[in-house]
């Protein structure tokens, strides 16, 4: 095992572009440098960052940190890039039953279960989950909304970290709520929104031309940032900034969540 | 009739599950070459993709992130790419189950010919 390390060490260092890292990042986790192998997984992925097993490995990473929800987020970017990844759905099974969520985990090991028939540990993980499913799972209502009187503090409790930023624009391109925070700390939200009215229209056109069906995101990556992109209700835009650093599975929870937190938002609005 | 862009697109267009690529300006969106499947339409496409990674890039140096490299439209159906060069933009529309991973390196290593393929374009 050190063998490998140290041989696959020698092959990245050699081309650090080499998809090496993921067998790298493996042997690393499977000696327990979890530190280290993060490094690797991380590094990897900014240089392919649409690579399954590279996100895949992320995953495992975070798992053996103890960080589940991180785990998850990678293994559904997985998905995202790999539909129907066993191992992908097999972890989200795994982090679901962690967490209590047993309905959930036995949706996502009942697909890995037939995206990987012959394979007895997802069975068995199964039939685990199945036999401590109760009936009739307790519903949970979702988390009240933050009160604020400040829609700038929108997405404040939805972010991870002070690198994200977000903003609610409507059909117009106008800032209904969040922030849109350059380097230097100066608020450009009217600005950014202002070059962005019209995306939401062309990218409904866009997809209706081509029958892809209607979008759900638009993500684009710059020297410094990623930035993603959904539509909200009324031909509106959610756009949310990270760093380059953050995994791309990471960059699509935030998403989700802020587009939870909008359309919840919108509707006590309206109401 | 061949342009200089033909090869590239041609090689975009055989990567598995890829519909179509185009090369067009991204101020006004007109095709300059394309590689298509029959029954695609590319004038509108292009027009379309073209206007999307303008707003992107025009948003992006509005937030101070510096130039945008790749961008990519998500839906149920399928994906469309664009990676920006000089004033040229090279679009990809791809089936859902395609490799993104591979068309982004593709897109992004033909990126970096596109100035001097329209150079020789001009010529």
């Amino acid at each position: 095992m050190v063998d490998d390390v140290s041989r696959l060490s020698d092959e990245l260092a050699r081309d650090p572009a080499s998809l090496v890292f993921v067998p790298l990042g493996e042997a690393l986790r499977r000696q327990g440098q979890l530190d280290l192998a993060l490094r690797v997984a991380v590094r990897g992925l900014e240089r392919h960052p649409h690579l399954a097993d590279g996100h895949d490995l992320l995953a495992r990473i975070a798992v053996d940190r103890g960080e589940l929800q991180r785990a998850f987020d990678e293994w559904d970017m997985v998905l995202r890039l790999a539909e129907g990844h066993p191992g992908a759905l097999r972890g989200m099974g795994f982090v679901c039953f962690q967490q209590g969520r047993l309905a959930d985990a036995e949706q996502y090991l009942g697909a890995a279960a037939v995206a990987a028939p012959d394979d007895d540990g997802i069975l068995q993980a199964l039939a685990h989950v199945r036999a401590q499913l109760p009936d009739v799972q307790p519903v949970v209502p979702p988390a009240p909304v933050e009160s604020t009187h400040d829609e700038r503090f929108l997405f404040v409790d939805v972010l991870s970290d002070v690198d994200q930023t977000a903003l609610l624009l409507d059909r117009d391109g106008l800032v209904l709520g969040g922030a849109y925070l350059d380097h230097e700390g100066n608020d450009v939200a009217q600005e950014v929104g202002a070059e962005l009215s019209g995306v939401t229209d062309a990218a409904r056109r866009a997809t209706r031309h081509l029958a892809l069906g209607d979008w759900s995101s638009i993500v684009f990556e710059t020297e410094v940032a990623v930035v993603a992109m959904a539509p909200s209700p009324d031909d509106g835009l959610l756009l949310l900034a990270t760093s380059r650093a953050t995994p791309l599975g990471l960059v699509r929870r935030l998403l989700d969540r802020c587009a939870e937190r909008a359309v919840r938002w919108l509707g006590e609005r309206a109401a | 009739m061949s342009s200089p862009f033909t090869p590239m697109l041609d090689a975009l267009t055989r990567q598995r599950g890829v519909r179509a690529a185009l090369v067009a300006s991204e101020q006004d969106g007109i095709v300059v070459d394309s590689s298509l499947q029959i029954g695609q339409s590319g004038d509108r496409v292009a027009a379309l993709a073209a206007s999307l990674y303008r707003k992107a890039r025009l948003s992006a140096r509005a937030a101070n992130l510096g130039g945008v490299s790749f961008m990519q439209l998500e839906a149920p159906l399928g994906r469309l790419y664009a990676v920006g060069a000089g004033s040229l933009v090279l679009i990809v529309v791809a089936h859902a189950s395609a490799n993104v991973g591979l068309i982004r390196v593709e897109m992004l290593r033909a990126a970096t010919e596109l100035p001097a393929l329209a150079g020789g374009s001009a010529a």
